[in-house]
């Protein structure tokens, strides 16, 4: 449940504004911003820059970049790089799969280093494709700051 | 041409075809690199690099969606790795604007203004204003965009304004008052 303060009353009366549903009612909001002169200040004034904002329109650009990237195209589009992984990850199916029979066979013991196979075959196989398994993105930083 | 059909011809190696569709979205692709960095050398560098690495990746994209929405996840991951900071511009004169558009809605002096302003928000501040209030985005197309919760969207809309509003409120811009 939101709590009703002046950061949430702030933002709900905002997301009202631009037409969305809040996470606090009208009747909240309305209750709030009516004992609270700071909010409705503040309320006021965002509004009256939203209605500044929208009344704008973005410069209209008429630069043409055609050349700049067609000097640096590839002549032909890059191979599926899909397809390379995806065949990795069926043999490692398999290899994981062949190992698992291994290790049901009745009457076996195979010892400890053994149960380390599966662990170095998917290393092994991240390793050469290349490919970070937590998939973090962290393309997006800003280097200016 | 429509831009699956250039898609599918880029994919079988035709060059003209990506021609086609650098043709059709560069003037936007350039307005939100602008939104995004704050300025057009910049912006021109991660226009061109967004296009060749989106050429580099045609076949992963799905023909069934919209092309520009999935190149401006691109555009905006190079505007990113080229960085908001590094050439910090200066707005003197109206006529210097790189964002805004005159219009009659706004005095030219206060256009300069609330440019200058929306070039001191930090680049996650301006790509988030000039999309929802220039182009009119939706919560939802926001949140596809930037590919964050429409939560996020919310807070991160509500806070980009207030720090509008402090950065006018410095400029002695008397617009956004509320009187």
């Amino acid at each position: 449940m939101t709590r009703v303060d002046c950061e949430n009353v702030g933002r709900a009366a905002m997301v009202t504004e631009d037409g969305y549903v809040s996470e606090l009612s009208a009747d909240q909001i309305e209750a709030h911003l009516a004992d609270c002169s700071d909010c409705r200040g503040e309320v006021r004034e965002l509004r009256a820059l939203a209605n500044l904002l929208d009344g704008q329109k973005r410069k209209q650009r008429t630069e043409n970049i055609w050349e700049r990237v067609e000097q640096h195209l590839p002549a032909a589009l890059p191979p599926r790089s899909r397809s390379r992984v995806g065949r990795a990850f069926v043999i490692l199916g398999l290899l994981l799969l062949g190992y698992r029979l291994l290790e049901i066979v009745p009457n076996r013991h195979l010892g400890l280093l053994f149960k380390l196979v599966p662990i170095l075959l998917v290393i092994a196989a991240f390793s050469y494709l290349r490919e970070n398994p937590f998939r973090i993105n962290t393309q997006l930083t800003l280097e200016g700051r | 041409m429509d831009d699956q059909t250039a898609i599918q011809r880029c994919r079988a190696g035709d060059k003209e075809a990506f021609r086609h569709l650098v043709e059709r979205y560069q003037a936007e692709a350039v307005g939100h690199a602008i939104g995004i960095l704050g300025n057009r050398e910049d912006a021109l560098d991660a226009v061109q690099e967004a296009f060749i690495d989106c050429f580099q990746a045609l076949d992963r994209v799905d023909l069934t969606r919209r092309f520009y929405p999935w190149f401006y996840v691109i555009l905006r991951n190079r505007c990113y790795k080229l960085g908001s900071g590094r050439k910090k511009r200066e707005v003197s004169s109206a006529d210097e604007t790189e964002i805004l558009a005159p219009t009659a809605s706004i005095q030219p002096e206060d256009r300069m203004l609330l440019e200058r302003a929306l070039h001191e928000l930090p680049a996650e501040d301006r790509e988030l204003i000039t999309l929802r209030h220039l182009d009119g985005l939706s919560y939802q197309e926001l949140a596809e965009r930037l590919e964050v919760p429409q939560g996020t969207i919310m807070s991160r809309l509500h806070h980009a304004r207030k720090k509008l509003r402090d950065k006018l409120a410095r400029f002695s811009f008397t617009g956004v008052s509320g009187d």
